[in-house]
């Protein structure tokens, strides 16, 4: 039955109901929210339902009509715009500012309001089709149409310009509207903030700078300048903060630092009367600060400073230690270089931020100064013994501390730290014969600072002195405890037994003693001898010291403080009343250069003279006669007669110090020479200049032509050889 | 020499032990340079102190006159060069030999002919700064001398370099003498004069670097002529 049956097919047909769309209906729609714009713009938006506004919108975009939608958005908007345009260039003077932003505001609300009514078109209609979004699009209109049109731009320009200007002359401006002006600007877009207003404003800054910073560089000294200048840029970033974007901070600084400081920096720093020099001069830390502060800001300003100052320094620092009088006294000398190095101390840390590379250059300015006086080195070791003599009594510990610190850094200044050693021993030998030495312990303190500055082979040596000075204690000790009881009746002896080598000792010739000193002196040599056997002892007469009792013509006794040397020549006088010089040089055996400077201080130091000369003069000459001065008197009955201070040296001992100094250097350099020649085999002529020189920095300057004379001498002695090919080469001989 | 040759050519032809050939030729030959050895020592007995068996500065003083040439002329140092002579003014037997043998001379009057071409030998640069050394060396007569004085360092170096660089020896002996850091020269600093005359254009000295290690001496001779 299935074969009759028909097949049925059902089909379902679409439900084919034209929509009709009423042809009006895009422009109806339009119309309706055209409406709504309008009024909006014209502040009518509380009738509005902005629901059916939104649907309104919708439809129109559903219904493909986002083109009409969108090109009606530009002209309404426009047309609004182009409106109040006109009404702003209508405004008066002052007024125009407060308009423009009056309509501002006005436009952001109706913009605000515009876009959520458009939302939709906003979301799917703009990013298909690529246009811009509402919000940016109303910006872009009121650029156009108001802050670019013809009648607005310049003048919006030149009222801000003005307005800046008349604040920076003092006037107080309505920074509010500056502030929403400026922002309006930044607002439009950074090239528009940026073209409409930043660069102008920078340009026309730069010029008013420049006109003010000759003004003021004509009319006020270096410190008033600077501190107007730092006022400006201060009141810029100021400025900024208060109604600029924060970018512009760096470019306007920059203008000021440009105009005010770069342009005038060396006018400022050299400015007379009043520049940089004179800053120094007076410790105007203040002043000196600001220009540091301010100067830091612009390239190559820190430099300028330091360049001015360095040289500076170098000069003065010439001036004081070339100048003659103040060689005349050593412990000046040396407390000027304190002084000044304590003053650009100061003025680093206060005004210079304690800058690392000021501090370099104060440290390379007083190397180079200190160096051009050959005599430095001596005189610092005076200034020490001055102190560590007498200076320190009374000083507290942490101030000796101080002191012996300070005097530590200008011997780092030195480059022949070999000549101050070779005077610094000298120094302490004398303190330490004479028992001048006040402190023990600032002696130690320095032996320390030494050690560590120049290492244990300089100061072995030192303290050899010091163990020497213990031991001949404890040996005069025990000669007395032996020999006391019978020795108690004649003259006191005291001997210090110093080791060969550690103290700066010269051969000299041992003068004739009197006999009673003789006699005592060789009693205490078989007692030394009996207790060390194998040594040799010499007795070093000139450099003892002797106390005498002596009484005069009218029987005044006195107590004299003298050297040995002039012992023997005053015990002289117990056999005879008068005697030329020449019987006492046959007598005593004294050196004649150290017996006239010996009867110089006995007989023509007034208040001292406790010889007569015939005749009298000042100096002594070898014809001339003495006798004891029998009417001698003095207030002190202790009358102390030609110290032995270490003094200046004279010319031929300077020149003596100088051979023996230059003889040390020998073996070191020729040490140095070989270290470098052993580890590198083979070197060029520069680099082992370069090497030695490096290596003997700590102990001082080498002299290259010493050096080369150094090598010739090594490659003579087969120490080194010259390469056959490579005349620049030397090579070392195992 | 082709006498020789026949009596080689002879030996081999009579056919006898090869070893014996040989003998003979070096027999012949030996006998050759034997005669020759023997009239060099002629020559050398000729000019020796009889007692001491060697040519003593007498001796040298004669060998000069038959040379027709002053003692002081650079071709005896020449000479004494081609010995090895070890100490000044005296020949010993065996550096007569050496000497004598390697300039193929016998006879004086071969000797004489010889001297032309040892002074051409020497002048050859490879061998001049060996003579050059052996003069400062020669001079040196004391046990353990390492140095010569000024005086006789100017004889020398005029004698040695003076035909090859006179402006240069006349202003260096100038200097020598009127300096006063230097009382005797060394081998270095000798060795450093021929370099230097060799080297450095004069006398504007343009190529000299006193960065390049020369001793010390000339860079105060360079100072000298400069500040002249």
């Amino acid at each position: 039955m299935s074969s009759g049956q028909k097949k049925r097919n059902f089909q379902i047909e679409a439900f084919k109901h034209k929509v009709v769309v009423d042809p009006k209906y895009a422009e109806k729609t339009w119309k309706v929210l055209e409406h709504a714009i309008h009024e909006i713009y014209n502040h009518n938006a509380s009738g509005l339902s902005f629901e059916e506004l939104y649907r309104n919108a919708y439809n129109m975009v559903l219904h493909k009509y986002g083109e009409k939608l969108y090109s009606g958005l530009v002209s309404t908007m426009t047309f609004h715009l182009q409106t109040m345009s006109k009404s702003i260039e209508a405004a008066h003077g002052g007024s125009f500012l407060e308009e423009l932003n009056s309509k501002w505001s006005d436009h952001n609300k109706a913009l605000q309001m515009i876009r959520d009514i458009l939302m939709y078109m906003d979301r799917t209609f703009i990013p298909s089709t690529r246009k811009t979004p509402v919000h940016e699009l109303g910006l872009n209109l009121w650029r156009d149409n108001v802050v670019h049109s013809d009648k607005i731009q310049t003048r919006l320009l030149n009222t801000i310009l003005e307005l800046i200007l008349r604040e920076r002359t003092g006037e107080v401006i309505n920074r509010g509207l500056m502030r929403n002006i400026i922002k309006m600007l930044m607002d439009l877009g950074a090239s528009v903030y940026q073209e409409d207003f930043e660069k102008p404003f920078l340009d026309v800054s730069a010029d008013f700078y420049r006109v003010e910073s000759q003004e003021f560089i004509e009319c006020s000294d270096c410190g008033d300048y600077l501190k107007k200048a730092e006022r400006r840029l201060n009141e810029e970033i100021e400025r900024v903060s208060h109604y600029l974007d924060v970018k512009s901070e760096a470019k306007i600084t920059n203008v000021v630092e440009k105009e005010m400081i770069a342009n005038h920096m060396l006018g400022l720093v050299h400015m007379e009367n009043s520049g940089l020099v004179k800053m120094l001069l007076d410790d105007k830390f203040e002043d000196l600060g600001r220009m540091y502060n301010l100067f830091r800001r612009v390239p190559n300003g820190l430099s300028t400073i330091r360049d001015v100052m360095t040289s500076h320094i170098r000069d003065t620092g010439k001036q004081l230690v070339t100048d003659p009088e103040k060689s005349k006294n050593p412990v000046e000398f040396v407390e000027c270089l304190l002084e000044k190095r304590d003053k650009y101390d100061k003025i680093i840390s206060l005004a210079f931020g304690n800058d690392k590379t000021f501090q370099n250059a104060l440290n390379s300015s007083f190397e180079y100064f200190i160096n051009l006086n050959p005599r430095s080195p001596e005189y610092i070791s005076l200034f020490v013994d001055d102190k560590l003599r007498k200076g320190l009594k009374g000083v507290k510990e942490e101030d000796i501390e101080l002191i012996l610190d300070k005097v530590m850094m200008l011997f780092r200044y030195l480059q022949e730290k070999d000549v101050f050693e070779k005077y610094y021993k000298q120094h302490l030998a004398k303190r330490l014969l004479s028992g001048k030495t006040v402190s023990d312990d600032a002696e130690r303190s320095l032996i320390v600072k030494l050690k560590t500055e120049c290492g244990y082979q300089f100061t072995s040596k030192l303290e050899g002195m010091f163990t020497d000075m213990k031991t001949s204690q404890d040996t005069m000790q025990g000669f007395y405890a032996t020999y006391g009881a019978e020795l108690a009746n004649g003259p006191t002896l005291v001997v210090q037994v110093l080791t060969t080598g550690s103290w700066p000792t010269q051969s000299s010739v041992t003068c004739n003693l009197p006999s009673e000193m003789l006699a005592l002196c060789e009693k205490f040599r078989s007692y030394y001898l009996g207790t060390h056997t194998g040594r040799r002892l010499s007795w070093q007469t000139n450099m003892g010291t002797a106390d005498l009792r002596a009484t005069f013509g009218n029987g005044q006794k006195y107590e004299l403080n003298v050297s040995t040397y002039q012992m023997c020549v005053l015990m002289l006088f117990n056999g005879a009343d008068s005697l030329s010089y020449r019987e006492i040089e046959q007598a005593t055996e004294i050196p004649s250069s150290d017996l006239k400077r010996c009867l110089q201080s006995l007989a023509c130091v007034k208040g001292k003279n406790v010889l007569r000369k015939e005749p009298m003069s000042k100096d002594i000459v070898e014809d001339d006669g003495f006798s004891v001065n029998d009417k001698f008197t003095s207030k002190l009955r202790k009358v102390k007669i030609g110290t032995v201070v270490a003094q200046k040296e004279s010319e031929p001992e300077k020149q003596e110090t100088r051979q023996r100094v230059e003889e040390d250097r020998k073996p070191q350099i020729e040490a140095a020479i070989v270290r470098i020649m052993k580890s590198r085999r083979v070197l060029d002529h520069n680099n082992i200049i370069a090497e030695v020189t490096k290596q003997l920095q700590s102990r001082f300057l080498a002299n290259p032509g010493e050096i080369k004379k150094r090598i010739e001498s090594l490659i003579e002695r087969d120490f080194l050889e010259r390469d056959n090919a490579d005349r620049r080469l030397y090579r070392y001989l195992a | 020499m082709p006498r020789t040759s026949s009596k080689k050519g002879s030996a081999n032809s009579t056919s006898s032990g090869t070893s014996s050939t040989v003998d003979l030729f070096r027999a012949a030959s030996g006998k050759a340079a034997s005669k020759e050895l023997e009239r060099i020592d002629q020559l050398f007995y000729n000019y020796a102190n009889s007692s001491s068996r060697i040519i003593d500065p007498e001796g040298i003083e004669s060998l000069c006159s038959d040379l027709e040439l002053d003692h002081t002329d650079v071709r005896i140092l020449m000479l004494a060069w081609k010995m090895q002579a070890e100490k000044q003014g005296y020949f010993t037997l065996d550096e007569w030999r050496t000497g004598f043998k390697a300039l193929r001379a016998d006879t004086m009057v071969k000797v004489k002919k010889a001297l032309v071409d040892l002074e051409k030998e020497v002048r050859r640069s490879s061998n001049f700064i060996d003579f050059y050394s052996y003069a400062f060396r020669y001079c040196l007569t004391e046990e353990k001398q390492k140095s010569i004085d000024i005086e006789s360092i100017c004889l020398l170096l005029d004698l040695v370099l003076g035909s090859q660089f006179h402006p240069q020896v006349d202003a260096l002996n100038q200097y020598l003498k009127i300096q006063i850091d230097y009382k005797v020269i060394n081998m270095d600093q000798w060795m450093g004069f021929y370099r230097f005359c060799n080297e450095i254009s004069f006398p504007d000295f343009s190529n000299y670097d006193p960065d390049h290690a020369w001793p010390l001496i000339l860079d105060n001779f360079v100072d000298w002529i400069r500040s002249k």
